[in-house]
């Protein structure tokens, strides 16, 4: 288990999302908003490129590629002085994770890196044993707003009293390095811990909670009347719990209920009255940010207007 | 049929347990050989909620060496959401074994037309560094998400501009990306996918009237476990 107070502050290098940057630009500017407010040292660099995860998980690629960009990216964090690997998106840490205890224990794999990086005359990226640590150099933003609860709590600018939101923790954050969570992977707690701290009532416990959010990578697109049905088993199920707010960790996740939330509403004939938002915009708005500048809820479909004024935001 | 080398997620070995255990895709502890097939697996996965998919089926067909696993269509209805790696009280990894299943399967030729869809998430990263939905799944989102996302997305460089983010998310790898997806072998593999595909499109044109409709559950050997046909998820 990860411990809350090992949690750093300093040297973070926000982890750009593909996903994010052209689905959902208002988390990573949120996210920023909220990090400038609680002085956390971190840095964007455009050198980064995507961990692979889509097609790592459609299975284009195979784990060299994937290892191999891996190292690269880590190369760039440590190049520029900010190796603590902080993500956005659950699958983005998922593989630097995984990515970082392979090149750590498997030396056969770490020399074909390295021999490539070498024979293209890339010596700045040849990874060494140990240079980056699994446990220690990655995080997920949420981890550390949850390490700064204190202080979101204290920056409060607005009132979310009454409102009963749910967290969905996103798979590939606490299923896949699941001796790394931060409290128990089967009950993990971090968004509805934030969420309190500005105010709202999380729905500590529902039915399914812990169900995935059908996306599925291939399965969205290959067999998406299974995908559709797995996320309306969780919507129903949120709806049952009078829930208006569902909170997200993972644009993945986060696409997949708020892009499709008005085709499953259209395809199975039902009427769901939650609306979505990462963490981290919720955290932005409870601080006093711009919904629209900041938080970027004009490129969400399912439109949080009615939520906001009922709110007093607008 | 030469099949296709990928020998570090698909090691050659004697059995498919042994292939499973070496591949990087599954993790050093893979506990493969602890499995009791106490279902935990099953029991908590979505794909086998709503479709006949059985993760521990496909570990039992794992462990008792029989390749018709590989062509069975089971093995591409996992939603990788890694439940049951979390839930396996013997630290076994049905979702990493799977994708190894897979691999070995592309490697035979076996599913490849599944990749079609994908195939341009390498070329795109090489040049952009970053990934993106492919553009058939764009169309897929164009006809199902509507008028509302389309304007959305023609108003995304303005709408990042606004907000103080570059119009759009620019990477700048400097080739290194390009370099490294032609050492790996990626590009090799891709064109070799490709070829695959292609020969499996003219192969569909000769057997047209091959339908899934005259396959019945437990397809490839498997035993069927529909006889108890589950819980029906519970609507409002």
């Amino acid at each position: 288990m990860k411990a809350i107070e090992s949690i750093p502050d300093r040297k973070l290098l926000l982890f750009k999302s593909c996903m994010v940057g052209q689905e959902y630009p208002g988390v990573e500017t949120a996210t920023r908003y909220v990090f400038d407010r609680l002085g956390i040292d971190y840095c964007v660099n455009d050198e980064q490129s995507c961990c692979t995860g889509i097609g790592h998980y459609t299975d284009i690629f195979e784990g060299l590629t994937t290892a191999a960009i891996a190292a690269r990216n880590f190369a760039v964090a440590r190049k520029c002085g900010y190796p603590n690997i902080t993500c956005l998106c659950s699958t983005c840490y998922a593989v630097n994770k995984e990515a970082c205890e392979l090149l750590n224990t498997n030396a056969e794999v770490r020399d074909k890196v390295n021999s490539i990086f070498k024979e293209k005359g890339f010596d700045d990226l040849v990874y060494e044993k140990g240079d980056m640590d699994s446990r220690t150099n990655f995080y997920h933003a949420v981890e550390i707003l949850l390490s700064k609860v204190g202080q979101i709590k204290e920056a409060k600018k607005f009132d979310f009293s009454g409102v009963k939101a749910a967290s969905h923790h996103a798979c590939h954050y606490y299923k896949v390095k699941y001796l790394d969570v931060v409290g128990s992977p089967e009950n993990p707690q971090l968004i509805d811990t934030i969420a309190e701290a500005c105010g709202a009532s999380p729905v500590r416990w529902y039915e399914d909670r812990t169900l995935t959010c059908g996306m599925g990578f291939s399965q969205l697109h290959l067999n998406k009347n299974t995908s559709l049905q797995v996320t309306k088993t969780k919507l129903d199920s949120l709806q049952r719990a009078g829930v208006e707010l569902m909170l997200h960790m993972c644009p993945n996740c986060h696409i997949q209920y708020d892009r499709y939330q008005p085709v499953i509403e259209k395809e199975f004939g039902v009427k769901y009255d939650m609306v979505h938002m990462n963490i981290a915009q919720f955290v932005a708005l409870s601080m006093g940010a711009d919904p629209y500048k900041v938080c970027g809820f004009q490129t969400h479909s399912v439109p949080l207007e009615g939520f906001l004024e009922k709110t007093g935001i607008l | 049929m030469i099949p296709y080398v990928n020998e570090y997620d698909t090691p050659n070995c004697n059995t498919l347990a042994e292939t499973a255990k070496k591949s990087i895709r599954t993790p050093e502890s893979l506990g493969l050989d602890r499995c009791i097939q106490c279902g935990a697996c099953t029991a908590s996965c979505p794909a086998a909620r709503f479709s006949d998919y059985s993760p521990r089926q496909i570990v039992k067909k794992v462990l008792e060496n029989d390749h018709s696993v590989l062509e069975s269509k089971m093995i591409w209805s996992c939603f990788y959401c890694y439940s049951c790696n979390v839930r396996c009280p013997r630290n076994n990894s049905p979702v990493t074994i799977v994708q190894v299943l897979r691999q070995m399967a592309i490697n035979e030729g076996i599913g490849v037309e599944k990749l079609a869809y994908f195939l341009e998430i390498g070329e795109y990263l090489a040049e952009n560094g970053a990934s993106k939905v492919p553009e058939t799944g764009i169309r897929n989102m164009e006809k199902d998400l509507g008028e509302r996302w389309i304007g959305i997305k023609r108003n995304l460089g303005s709408t990042r501009s606004e907000m103080g983010l570059s119009s759009r998310d620019f990477r700048n790898t400097n080739g290194e990306v390009q370099a490294i997806l032609e050492s790996t072998g990626y590009f090799e593999r891709e064109k070799w996918i490709k070829i695959k595909i292609e020969e499996k499109r003219i192969h569909g044109f000769v057997k047209t009237n091959y339908s899934d409709k005259d396959k019945k559950n437990g397809e490839f050997g498997f035993e069927s476990d529909r006889k108890y046909t589950g819980q029906e998820a519970i609507t409002v």
